[in-house]
């Protein structure tokens, strides 16, 4: 657990003093674009990598761009940008981002649904995830879903925490639903009987 | 029996609104239905549709004791996995009680599988309610997979109050 104080800046802490200035958020939050699929699929194995399932992301650039940016979209994506001047250690102005999509509850009517959500690990701490959210959530509302679904790893209690503080509900707690899927061979088996 | 799958038409929203129902009241839920045969219309049959339905038929000489026909729906729609592309959600499966054991269940689920193929989609997901053991058994038949067991996802969700709250939230 943190072992801190709070003491009165001196002369000497100056120079630490304009290190968090200078990491102080400063970023935007905009529609992707394009141009952004690299990083988008940067980002998607970074949070993969992190789910622990990085060798389960076989998508490649040229799908994002085709699935996302075609005639039919399959998803719509929010990147956090930020000024050169604050890019990465390894020089990424995107460091953050949100790909969601709307779907049906044959009970409610249309719901947003939130696929990933993902800011790099130097880039927390500074509201970005929380903006990210609320635009989100605005959208949801503007498009008149009933709500915002999404899945988390049961083990991700950081995660959670962060969608809990923010109301949200466990329905697999609360209502015992499961996710199943069934895979490309098995579908292909089901076709073809 | 004699049965067809088709492609559900605006008119059928009426028989899916009921079949809803139906599912819901199985599913121990009906209160939390809201919407109507107008929503479904609506969201359905606009120029942006929020989903896909097929319809199970019988003829007449088979109608229900209720007289209806339309004795079965699959509702899915497109999602988007960022590992591996294109999906299938099926949100929906139901074939009423005294339809069942006929292979319409079947071939509600093989068709969506058909127009999963397709589309290019990779795989079907889906939720099942942990107690439902006639569903899973028919779904783990045709080789599915439990994610909530397998790798611990729980579904999560803000509704109503919260979703308010969340996009009023300062930053």
């Amino acid at each position: 657990m943190a072992n801190f104080i709070l003491r009165k800046a001196e002369p000497k802490d100056v120079s630490d003093i304009l290190r968090l200035i200078k990491k102080m958020a400063n970023f935007i939050l905009r529609k992707a674009e394009p141009k952004d699929v690299s990083d988008i699929l940067r980002l998607i194995k970074e949070l993969a990598k992190f789910e622990e399932m990085e060798e389960q992301v076989v998508l490649t650039e040229k799908e994002l761009l085709e699935d996302g940016f075609g005639d039919h979209p399959f998803y719509h994506c929010v990147v956090a940008e930020v000024p050169k001047d604050k890019q990465s250690v390894e020089g990424y102005t995107v460091v953050g981002f949100a790909m969601y999509y709307f779907t049906y509850d044959p009970w409610i009517g249309k719901l947003l649904y939130l696929e990933d959500f993902y800011v790099m690990k130097e880039f927390r701490g500074y509201g970005i995830g929380s903006e990210i959210l609320k635009r989100l959530s605005e959208t949801a509302v503007k498009a008149r879903c009933s709500g915002m679904h999404f899945i988390v790893a049961e083990w991700n209690t950081s995660s959670i925490e962060f969608y809990k503080r923010r109301g949200a509900a466990d329905l697999s707690h609360e209502e015992g639903w499961r996710l199943y899927e069934i895979d490309k061979r098995n579908l292909l088996k089901m076709t073809s009987k | 029996m004699r049965f067809t799958i088709c492609a559900a038409k605006p008119e059928d929203c009426k028989d899916i609104a009921r079949m809803i129902m139906e599912l819901a009241v199985y599913e121990k839920m009906p209160d939390q239905v809201k919407i109507s045969h107008k929503e479904l219309e609506r969201d359905g049959f606009g120029p942006n549709p929020f989903y896909q339905c097929l319809v199970a038929e019988v003829p007449e000489e088979h109608k229900s004791k209720d007289g209806h026909t339309k004795v079965g729906y699959a509702l899915f729609f497109y999602t988007y996995s960022t590992w591996k592309g294109r999906t299938v959600y099926m949100e929906d499966l139901y074939v009423m009680p005294e339809y069942r054991g006929k292979g319409m269940g079947k071939a509600l689920i093989a068709t969506v599988a058909k127009v999963a193929k397709e589309q290019h989609c990779v795989r079907l997901q889906f939720s099942v309610l942990d107690w439902n053991k006639p569903s899973l058994d028919f779904y783990l038949s045709k080789g599915a997979e439990d994610l909530t067991a397998k790798e611990g996802w729980h579904f999560l969700r803000f509704h109503g109050i919260a979703l308010d709250n969340l996009a009023q939230e300062a930053p």
